[in-house]
């Protein structure tokens, strides 16, 4: 009995009782926009969520038809199990595999299982990083122009150019990091896993094909108007598009937003990204190939699957996605990666190739790169760019994860519910 | 906690050139901010789990103390004590515990009453705190990369005790008593990522815990 009267001071939830009667408006129905949507559902708060593209996920999606398993054609890879999304696939019972494939080098123009010099160590430093690119960094400690392609892979996996990543922030924003380092895929795919477990209970909120223009939030109601002048209403906005829109103006501020926010916008990079896959009717090739020049990173995209068709990913980032664009058709950024996968195993790749599918998301207008990284001299960036605004707009996205774990779909999710947790506390103050 | 249950058992047969040897058994009821927020965000962000995970709250505590002969009114002695704290909720596919398990070891000034008061007893107990703190998903240690999910921290505690002595027999005699102290508490990153798989996201690494305890002590005197 004195228990349950000492614990009846204490709940054991934030905000079990949330008295805010007012309207929630999301802008992005990615998986922050989602995650704050089932946030605010499951407390009782009105929302609805605006979506630009004509279909929810973000970044997230999904191709069948290609192979005889369904292809992720965005967030693939669950990075670490110690994380929301974790839990998620736990309490589902989903079914994933860890990707701990091998991998090949292309290195002095053959195939190779090992480098002569560890180059990867040196980006898991912790002390005396200088804020300067991943490719600077490579060169002050030695590592040559041979090594050029392996360093974009390494900064092709945080999703940018070897010359734009900084190799201290890198690491400084990692420090928090706490998911794991294990990688693992689903056995259907990522964007079924979110559809399922949390798009599910928002779907009825979702309003798609619906371009954001301009959002006022000048008056105690804040008015959000789209592309096509239709005027929404709301007292709260939760802001998630991906940090190039935001960077880009297409979303107009009324009054601007302060100058120290934009100037962190701008200090946040997102390169260009495609994902590019091959199908094959033979499988010459190794589980993932790295240091290629036109693309950096290849990977079997069967593995954690039920079935095998026989499909090679290509994960192209940074300068090799903007030139692979820049050649202005899908067959012949098809043909450029065949011609050096060829050269990688002696005319195999033409010999049994199949089809192709090119996603990319540099060219896709509500997203236009890949996922956001730190760029040098980028500071607390993340931080200024995530803060509330009057009390009225709300940033979340991957890109405002602040905690290390930007980049990735579960620190999305974790921006997703940090902002109804700042919103509902601005509410109540 | 083994080793404990067997000192409580060979009290009776030590011989000692102490005053006293105690031991007592309570209940432990604990406040900590941080730990609360963690845990709080924690059910907050999961709407997917139905059964909400209890703050850590309630807790079991054991002690020993060993007070040094005096003739003085005010006795000197030293104190070790251990608490366990846990938090089990099971949802289907996922049942989630937190143990919590703490370690004081410390110096115990004691003040005994006089006159009408006698009987009454006040202990002053300054100790040194370590904590760890594990986690269990579906009765098994959550494991990631190869290592258990596990945090540690250290504090320095400081605490009151009052008890009201009855004798039992010649040597021994039972005293309930109650107890509140207060921890400044240091724990490490890791305890976010415990709880709520976040580091930085919830709350700074430090808390104040505060602390009060019900329970019965067994005295032996010399």
């Amino acid at each position: 009995m004195p228990s349950a009267l000492l614990s009846s001071c204490r709940t054991n939830t934030l905000f079990e009782d949330t008295s805010f009667k007012g309207k929630v408006l999301i802008i992005g129905a990615g998986a922050a926009g989602l995650y704050a949507g089932y946030i605010l559902k499951s407390k009782g708060i009105d929302f609805q969520i605006l979506e630009a593209a004509p279909n929810y996920g973000g970044r997230l999606g999904k191709l069948t038809g290609l192979a005889n398993f369904p292809i992720d054609i965005g967030a693939q890879w669950m990075h670490g199990k110690n994380s929301i999304v974790g839990d998620l696939v736990k309490k589902s019972d989903t079914q994933i595999t860890i990707d701990d494939s091998n991998e090949k080098y292309w290195f002095n123009n053959e195939l190779a299982s090992s480098l002569p010099r560890d180059i990867n160590k040196i980006f898991e430093e912790e002390e005396n990083i200088p804020d300067v690119s991943f490719e600077e960094f490579a060169i002050q400690k030695g590592f040559g122009n041979e090594y050029k392609n392996i360093v974009e892979a390494i900064a092709g996996d945080s999703g940018a150019d070897a010359s734009n990543i900084s190799a201290y922030w890198k690491i400084m924003e990692e420090v928090n990091w706490s998911a794991g380092d294990e990688d693992f895929k689903f056995e259907e795919t990522f964007f079924d896993f979110i559809e399922k477990e949390i798009a599910i209970h928002v779907q009825d909120h979702i309003q798609l094909n619906t371009v954001i223009k301009q959002i006022d939030y000048t008056g105690p109601t804040i008015n959000v108007t789209d592309a096509n002048d239709n005027a929404y209403t709301a007292d709260k906005v939760i802001i998630t598009v991906p940090i190039t829109i935001l960077k880009s103006g297409d979303i107009e501020f009324v009054p601007a937003l302060p100058t120290e926010k934009t100037t962190a916008f701008s200090k946040i990079g997102m390169d260009a990204g495609m994902k590019v896959f091959l199908k094959f009717s033979t499988k010459f090739f190794d589980e993932n190939i790295i240091g290629g020049s036109i693309c950096a990173a290849y990977a079997d995209d069967s593995i954690g699957k039920v079935q095998d068709d026989n499909v090679l990913l290509a994960f192209i980032m940074g300068q090799q996605a903007e030139y692979l664009t820049s050649l202005g058709s899908d067959s012949a950024i098809t043909d450029a990666l065949l011609q050096e996968l060829d050269t990688m195993y002696n005319g195999q790749a033409s010999a049994s190739f199949v089809a192709s599918h090119v996603q990319n998301w540099t060219t896709n207008p509500f997203v236009r790169g890949a996922y956001s990284y730190s760029t040098v001299g980028m500071g607390d960036a993340r931080k200024i760019a995530s803060e509330t605004v009057a009390k009225k707009l709300y940033f979340a996205g991957e890109a405002m994860n602040t905690n290390g774990h930007h980049q990735t779909v579960h620190g999305a999710i974790e921006t997703g519910y940090r902002e109804v947790i700042n919103l509902i506390t601005d509410v109540r103050k | 906690m083994r080793a404990l249950f067997l000192l409580l058992f060979l009290f009776p047969f030590i011989d000692t050139q102490a005053q006293e040897i105690e031991a007592d058994l309570s209940y432990k009821y604990m406040f900590a901010s941080n730990w609360d927020k963690a845990i709080q965000t924690y059910n907050f962000s999961r709407p997917f789990l139905t059964e909400k995970q209890p703050l850590l709250m309630h807790g079991i505590n054991g002690s020993i103390s060993y007070i040094f002969k005096s003739e003085n009114k005010f006795k000197q002695g030293i104190n070790a004590s251990y608490s366990h704290f846990s938090s089990y909720a099971e949802n289907v596919n996922f049942v989630n515990q937190y143990n919590l398990h703490f370690l004081n070891v410390g110096y115990m000034l004691r003040h005994e009453s006089t006159g009408s008061l006698k009987g009454l007893c006040t202990d002053f107990i300054l100790s040194a705190l370590s904590s760890a703190l594990f986690r269990n998903v579906n009765d098994e240690p959550f494991i990631y990369d190869d290592t258990s999910s596990k945090a540690f921290g250290i504090g320095g505690d400081l605490s009151v005790r009052t008890s009201y002595s009855f004798n039992i027999k010649n040597k021994i005699r039972l005293s309930p008593f109650f107890q509140v102290g207060y921890t400044p508490y240091l724990f490490s990153p890791n305890t976010e990522a415990v709880i709520n798989q976040t580091r930085g996201l919830v709350a700074p690494n430090f808390t104040d815990v505060f602390s009060t305890q019900v329970g019965l002590k067994v005295r032996l005197r010399d």
